[in-house]
This record gives structure tokens, sequence and C-alpha cells, in this order.
């Protein structure tokens, strides 16, 4: 109805427009307003012509003009960032009183924090940013020494983080992190340090000037003071000391991590803990900014500044056209205590990975991804992870990822510069475990994703080294015995490869939990499953090991020329053990779920659209295609569990099995608190689970007020089974 | 679909009788605006007409209202397609409004959406729910849908969403031979499948409504 007025209003407001816009090759400008006003008498508002190519997206993209939820030209204020200038949104100086001045930087310095943070937690560049018109416009600062290195380190260190992300290429939310397409980051570098540096400095002096008796002051007379309130000047000197200091130090903690072959990880603990420390001050400087403040603030949860005030110079509709392909909309900038304890957890993640050791077995890796991804690190974080692991296609930028797989499988040292390695497959192989790494970094919702679909690749590659395997072995028989022992390595990669296939199975299981993806009637089905694939693992895991103890005998008894008696068993291994008490669990878990459900404990009424086989189906669909295990079905979930009884459960406890396993491999991991801290929850998970169970056994199915619930209290992924009388 | 923070007004539960509800199929122009108004209201994506016209233009056999002495509390708008080989269908938006739920008017609605999609040949159904929406995800749950994956940060607001899915029993094949054919396919695919990781298409496709609002 108000559409055309509208639309007048709208451009009227955005006058002066750029006078004509070019029209491309081959094509002119045409006033389409009488086409479109004849149009208008024939359908009425709102009506729409349907053509074929008119898709969901397009009716999406639509824009009702006018409608401040989706015109975000009626949100901006101005029209470009010169109007913006020009109307005195971003002055220079920013105040002509040299108090106000200052106040107004580090409230600058404040919000920019927050915007950085907000941007880093998965919003656009443009929009948090470089919201900011004073770093839209780097030349317009030259004048203001503090200011202008303050931007100029901001740029210098928002293309930093951009270069790392992109590089990391984590295919999450980067697209928008990473796009600065219009924005002033090129010609920023180290050299941004100096002049920081060179501020830093004369503000350290201004601070040792106010605080010196004033007998000493005459000295360094020719300084000029920071600003003119003298007895403001101690707060605010410290307040843009330790601002400029974190800004210095987190640049550094960029280039530290940017160093090959993770070179720079000891000089980057330091930094960051000298930015720690910074962030601290920064944190305490509130007070100060506070009470000195003798303007309005509001003093609410979501103020983006230490000092509460709002800071000039910021306009968030600014940059909305450059945000292409978003629509624009408005974000939420985060609060500035948000955005420092953001900062915190970032440099504490960062501090995670700088000291891990560079020497870990790629298994020591996988373990330590795991954990690490338990702290739900961001974006950031994660992408240093990768680019650390993986450069120049050599993990580290240092060990080739043969070698790596070699170790991994158990192989001798020497094998590690095989020829071998040069072949097709292990040069797949190769890439697939480089991918591995890489969506190890990825946040979990998109890592699941992604394990469930390359568990078909390592299924392809293990299918083709087994067929080389063949290969190999029958040109053998034809010739010489296995020469340079191709065979042999190739049979131990295969076993290794199907360990691998299974790892990333359980942990593409498992991640579900962390997700929540399973309700509560799909849990046995999936702790079955668990159970099925958790046993193929621990299997794998024993054959690598007993074969590498047999090819250690074989060589060291030939050597030695003794002949021992090779039938003797070899002991199980303790990390075989390990995952044996979670296989007891899961085990447990889905017999008692199937007697629950078999006993009909479990109020559940059947889906009136479809069944458990379709659900099992869903969950489980991209390791079934893979064969993941072989021969595994909804049959055989079936058949294993439909004669679950609480009568003959009685019989065998799975959960005093995983107790009594978790107890006595304890033992064998003395110097790793991580898996002594896992064995404790399996062993606490076990125990409920056990005491559950007996009572479940013995009261069950004669008292039917009893209701069985389950929670993950002790452990993330087994759950723990709540029994109480409704 | 992306819930508004509601209010805690119009908390009062009217009074009626299931009996009393009566249920419509989409039945032209004069049920548009009662559509739009309920969702507008409960949902904080911003839809332009076209977005209902072209659910409701396409697709009217598979909206439906729920109407109470005349007065329109709740409606359910759907679609469905072509998706990558197979036929699914879309929840896109399901509103009742507040004085009329927990009496299974929403769970109604969906059902007469969903029982029209599986006899149009649909073998899925999918839509994405807010993991914070306990009400919605109970609902779906109920009616048999899976989590099939969850998308990081997928609303506006920072909100992770779920993908659920309903997958109607294949009567054709026995699964086990379905099984058996997607394993040969599959394989002969992953064998020459390039190893460098694309960008995730699936999950920027228009296909289905929430991933083109939100642009992830
Ligand atoms: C989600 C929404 C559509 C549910 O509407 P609803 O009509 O209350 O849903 P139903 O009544 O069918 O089911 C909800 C509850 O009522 C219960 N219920 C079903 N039939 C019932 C009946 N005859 N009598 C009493 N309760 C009943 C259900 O068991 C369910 O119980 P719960 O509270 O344990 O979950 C509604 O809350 C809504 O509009 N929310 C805002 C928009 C939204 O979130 N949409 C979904 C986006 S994906």
């Amino acid at each position: 109805m108000d559409e055309e007025r509208a639309e007048a209003a709208a451009v009227d407001r955005h006058d002066p427009r750029p006078s004509s816009i070019p029209s491309g090759d081959g094509s002119v400008w045409a006033d389409v307003s009488p086409l479109l006003e004849a149009a208008c008498t024939d359908l009425p508002d709102g009506e729409l012509i349907h053509g074929d190519n008119f898709n969901l997206f397009a009716a999406m993209s639509a824009l009702e003009i006018m409608d401040p939820k989706m015109d975000s030209g009626m949100v901006s204020r101005y029209y470009s960032v010169d109007e913006a200038i020009e109307n005195g949104a971003a002055p220079v100086p920013i105040s002509c009183d040299k108090t106000g001045d200052v106040q107004c930087t580090i409230d600058i310095m404040d919000h920019l924090l927050a915007c950085e943070a907000t941007w880093h937690k998965g919003h656009s560049l443009a929009q948090t940013v470089f919201s900011c018109i004073y770093l839209l416009r780097p030349e317009r600062t030259s004048s203001h020494a503090l200011l202008h290195s303050y931007s100029r380190i901001i740029r210098a260190t928002c293309k930093a983080v951009v270069s790392v992300v992109s590089d990391a290429r984590t295919h999450e939310e980067e697209d928008l992190f990473t796009m600065a397409y219009g924005l002033p980051l090129i010609g920023e570098d180290e050299k941004c340090l100096s002049m920081l540096n060179a501020v830093e400095e004369t503000i350290a002096r201004q601070l040792r000037a106010c605080k010196a008796p004033s007998s000493g002051r005459k000295v360094i007379e020719d300084l000029e003071p920071l600003q003119n309130n003298l007895a403001l000047e101690e707060g605010y000197c410290k307040a843009i000391l330790c601002r400029l200091r974190f800004r210095k130090h987190f640049y550094h903690v960029l280039m530290c991590l940017k160093r090959p072959q993770g070179r720079g990880l000891q000089l980057a603990r330091k930094h960051i803990s000298s930015c720690l420390s910074e962030l601290e001050i920064i944190r305490k400087s509130t007070e100060v900014l506070r009470s000195n403040d003798y303007g309005t603030h509001n003093c609410g949860e979501d103020k983006t500044t230490a000092s509460g005030r709002r800071p000039v110079g910021f306009d968030a509709s600014i940059n909305t056209r450059l945000s292409a392909p978003t629509p624009p909309r408005s974000i939420k900038i985060l609060s500035w205590s948000e955005a420092v304890e953001y900062f915190v957890k970032l440099l504490h993640d960062l501090d995670i990975i700088c000291s891990f050791s560079l020497d870990a077995s790629l298994e020591g890796i996988l373990q330590f991804m795991v954990q690490f991804q338990k702290s739900h690190p961001d974006l950031v974080s994660r992408a240093h992870l990768q680019t650390l692991l993986i450069q120049d296609g050599k993990l580290y930028g240092r060990d080739p990822i043969f070698a790596v797989i070699a170790k991994a499988a158990g192989l001798p040292e020497i094998v590690r510069n095989h020829d071998i390695q040069n072949g097709e497959c292990l040069v797949h192989l190769g890439q697939l475990v480089i991918n591995l790494l890489k969506i190890l970094s990825t946040n979990a919702a998109w890592q699941r994703r992604k394990l469930g679909k390359i568990v078909q690749d390592w299924r392809v590659i293990h299918i083709q080294l087994e067929l080389a395997l063949r290969q190999e072995m029958g040109e053998e028989s034809g010739i010489s015995a296995d020469q340079n022992g191709r065979g042999d390595i190739l049979r131990q990669i295969l076993i290794w490869v199907e360990e691998q296939t299974f790892w990333i199975a359980s942990r593409f299981l498992m991640l579900g939990f962390e997700l929540e993806l399973y309700s509560p009637g799909e849990y046995c089905m999936v702790y079955w499953y668990i159970y099925v694939v958790l046993i193929k693992l621990a299997e794998r895991m024993h054959h690598k090991m007993s074969f590498t103890n047999a090819t250690a005998k074989l060589k060291g008894k030939k050597k030695k020329g003794s002949t021992k008696d090779m039938s003797r068993d070899f002991q199980i291994p303790a990390s075989v053990l390990f995952l044996q008490s979670y296989i007891c669990l899961a085990e447990g878990l889905t017999m008692m779920l199937a007697a629950l459900k078999n006993e009909r404990m479990l109020s559940q009424s059947p889906s009136p659209f479809n069944s458990d086989h379709e659900r099992f189906i869903q969950h489980f669909e991209l390791l079934q295609k893979a064969g993941v295990p072989d021969h595994i079905s909804y049959q055989s979930f079936e058949e294993s569990t439909k004669n679950a009884r609480f009568s003959t459960l009685v019989m065998y406890n799975y959960f005093k099995d995983a107790q009594r396993i978790a107890k006595e491999v304890k033992n064998s991991f003395p110097n790793d608190p991580e898996r002594q801290s896992e064995l404790r929850r399996i062993e606490q998970v076990a125990e409920h689970n056990s005491i559950a169970l007996t009572v479940l056994c013995r009261l069950g199915s004669l008292d039917s007020s009893l209701k069985v619930s389950f929670d993950f209290s002790h452990h993330p992924y087994f759950a723990t089974a709540v029994v109480k009388r409704s | 679909m992306e819930t508004a923070t509601s209010d805690a007004e119009e908390e009062k539960k009217a009074t009626f009788e299931a009996s009393e509800i009566e249920y419509a199929s989409y039945g032209g122009e004069h049920h548009l605006p009662l559509i739009m108004g309920l969702v507008d209201h409960e949902l904080s994506e911003p839809y332009s007409i076209f977005t209902y016209r072209y659910f409701v233009y396409l697709w009217p056999q598979l909206s439906f209202l729920a109407f109470h002495k005349g007065k329109c509390v709740g409606t359910v708008v759907c679609k469905m397609g072509e998706h990558r080989s197979t036929y699914r269908g879309y929840i896109a938006m399901l509103v009742v409004i507040k004085p009329y739920r927990g009496k299974g008017i929403a769970t109604e609605l969906v059902s007469r959406s969903i029982r029209v999609m599986k006899e149009s040949g649909c073998e899925e159904v999918t839509l994405e729910a807010e993991v914070t929406n306990k009400g919605a995800l109970a609902l779906y749950g109920r009616l048999g849908f899976i989590r099939a994956k969850r998308l990081f940060r997928y609303y506006l607001n920072g909100v992770d969403a779920f993908r659920l899915k309903l997958l109607f029993p294949q009567r054709e094949l026995h699964p086990s031979l379905v099984m058996m054919a997607h394993n040969d396919a599959s394989q002969r695919h992953a064998s020459n499948r390039p190893l460098e990781e694309f960008p995730e298409q699936q999950e920027r496709d228009c296909s289905s409504m929430g991933e083109s609002v939100s642009n992830k």
C-alpha cells in the first residue's frame, strides 16, 4: 500500500546517491517505473507471479521495504562512511578536552575488544570490529598517536586472525568470518608494533612523571601529562597502558604461533601469560574508569565498555552493504565483561595447544584433540591447532605423513623411508590422515558429520590396501620371498587402517551424546552399536600390538639365535583393557535398556509413522553404508536384545566387570591424569548402574511404581540409571 | 524454526473440548492473513509475504489451520520436493497460540501434513528446531523424528539447531537389500572421489528453508 511512498522516502533519505551506475557489457539501464505502475493496477498488493525459476531462496530473499525487520536501509543512519564523518560521527580528536579525549579513547578500545570477541564468535568482521569508523579511514587518525597506533594494531591483528582461519579452512562459519572484502586490512603488518611501542613508552613516562614526588618532576618537565586532570592522571595512564600492552602481547602470540614447525610455541606461552595478566589489570581498571566518569552512563549488564558509556565513532549499520551475501541484520555485540572472559578462554585454549608435546605419536595427538574438544574451544584456537599440526602436508611441518603412519602402525624405524610410501594407495592414505586431523579440529557438530562421511573413505582405502597386499603376495609366491618386506609393511598398515576406521566410528557415535542427538528411546540401539564397534576396535588394537611384539621378538630371536617358545600367550595390553571397560559398560547398558523395554518398564508409546527399525537406519546409515562393521543390521540388533530379561541379567552383571577392569587397569597409567580421571568416571557409572540393575532385578517386574530414567551425571557418554519410586 | 522470545502474557489457558477444534486444509486467499498473523507473532524470523505465498500456493494440501469457534488458533505450513535423489517433505512453520497449547493441536496439525506427504510418495520428512525448544523437540520425538544432526549456531541468535528427520518405512525392498544396494553404489563413487574437501554444499543449499534464512 504505502510501498511507493516508502521507497521514495528511502531514496530521499539516502541522497546524495551516486549519480549514475555504469551499465555492463551489452546492457543498458531502462526506466521500469511505467511497467511497474501498470503491473500495480493488475496485481493486488502481495500477489506473486510464479515463474519456474522462483524458488524458496528467491522468496526468502525478497525484502519488504520499510519493514524494519527486513529493510536494512531503513535502519542505517548514514548512507556512507564519508557522510558519517561529515556529520561528525567520528571526530579527531574525539574531544577538545584532553581528559574527555582520553576517556573516549579508552571507551573505543573497550568497545573494539567487545566487537572483536563478537567477531570471533561468528559474526562478520564488517559488522563488528569495522563498525568503527576510525578503523575504516586509517589516514584520518594519524594526528592522534594513541588512537592511530591502537587502530593499526587492531587491523593487523584482524588480518593475522583472518589469515590463520582461512589457512585452516575448517569449513564452518569461516566464510562469514574471513570475509574482509572492502575493509582496510591490506598493508598492516608487524611494523605497527614499533609505533605502538613508542606510544606505550610515552605513556609509561607520563605515568612515572605523575607518580614521582613533585621535587623530581622538574627532571621530566618537558613531558606533557596525558591529560589535564591531575587526580585522574595515574588511573588513566594505567588503564591505557594495560590495554596497549594486551594488544602488543596478543599480536606477539599470533606471530609466534605462525612460526613454522612450532618453533614459536615457548615464546608464545610467555606472551600468553603476559596477555592474561594485562587482561586482569584491564578488568581491575573498571573501578577507576567508572568512578571518574562525569557523564551519564548505564551500568546495565550489556554495556560494552569498562566505563559503561557508549563509545564514540561506531555505526553498526554503516557496513551492512559489505556483509553480503548475508541479508544484513542487526547483531548483538558481546558485553565488555563477556568479551574479557572470551579472551581469557581463548588464551587458555591457546596455551593448552602451545604446551602440547611436539613429539607425540599420532595416537597421542588424536587423544589430545579429543580431550581439547571437551572444553569447547572456539574457532580461532581450533584454527591454530590445525595450522600447527599440519603445515606443508607434514605433521608440524616436520614429519612426513608416511613416517607418522608407519610409527602409528608399529613398524620399525627403518621402514619409514621405504619407497612403498610413493604408491598411490599410501599417498592417498596420507591424505586421509591429514584430513582426519583437520576434521578433528572443527566444532563438534561439524566434526561429527564429517567423521560420518570419512568412514566411507577409510573403508575404501582398506579395500585398496587389501588388494595391493594380495598382489604383493601373489607376485612373491612366483618369484622370491618378500625381499624388502613390502608384504609385512602392507599387512601391518592394513590392521592399523582397520583400527583407525573403528576409532572414527566410535568417535562418531559418542559425539552423538555430546551433541544430544539421541533420545532415551534410542539409547539401547546406540549402546549396542557402540558395543559392536568397540569390540572390533579392541580386536584390531590387540592384533596390531601382538603383531608388533611378534616381529620385535622375531628380530630379537634372529639376532640371538635362540629358540624361545613362540606359542606363549601375550598379555593383554593396558590400552586394550581400557577399551574393555568401555565395552562392558556399553554391553551392560544395552542389556539393561533392552530388559526395561522387554518388560515394558519404559513408558514409550509406539510412534505413529515408523518404528525403531527406521530410527536405526537413520542413525547408523553412514556406518552401515561403509560396512562398519560388516554384517551388522537392525536384525542383528533385534536378535541380540530381544531376549533380555531381568531374570537372566541377574546372572551376569556386566557393570561389575567394567568396575573391576577399570580398577585393575588404573595402575597401568600412572602418569596419565586424563586416563586416571576417565577410569574413575567409568568406575562410578559402573557402580551406580550395577546397583540400579540389582534393584531392578529384585523388584523390577513386581513393583510397577518403579520409574527408571537415565542421566549423564557421571560420564558424558555412558548414562547412569536412576531408579525412583513414583 | 526460530522462536520469538515471548512475553509471558496470554499464558491463561483457554477451556475447550478437543472436539470443538476444527481442522481445515488451506482453502485460499482468506486463510493467508490468518497464517501470517499467527506466524509473525510467534516466530522471530521475518518472512516476506512471498515466502508464505511460495508455500501455500505450491503446496496448499500440506498446510492446515486449526479453528476454535471460528478463531484461528494454530497452523502448519510445509512443502515437499526432490532433494538429492530422495523425495522429502519439509515442515516450515508450526504454531499454536499460547492459550491453546498442550492439548494436542500441534500434534494433530503436523500429523495431517505428514500423512499427506506420505501418501504423496515422500520417503522422509525433515525440519529444523532450536535445540532449546524442548516442547517442539518432544512433540516431534513422539512422532518418530530423530535428531539427525546438530547445526552449529544455526540461528541468528547464536543458538544451535537440530535437523530432525522422520523416515517412512520402506516397503518395496527388504531392508538388507536396500543396504546392499547402497553399499555398492557408494563404494563405486567413493573410490574416485577427490580427496580435498569441498566446502560443504549440503548445509548451504536453498532446498530447505531455514538453511537459506540463516545463510549457513
Ligand atoms: C510447539 C508448539 C507448536 C506445540 O503446540 P501444542 O499444540 O501445545 O502441542 P501439542 O499439544 O500437540 O503437544 C504438546 C504437549 O501437549 C500434550 N498433549 C497432546 N495431546 C493432549 C491432549 N489431548 N490433552 C492434553 N495434553 C495433550 C503432549 O503430550 C505434549 O506434552 P508435553 O507437554 O509433555 O510436550 C507450540 O508450543 C508453539 O506454537 N510454539 C511456538 C512456535 C514453535 O516453537 N514452533 C515449532 C517450531 S519447530
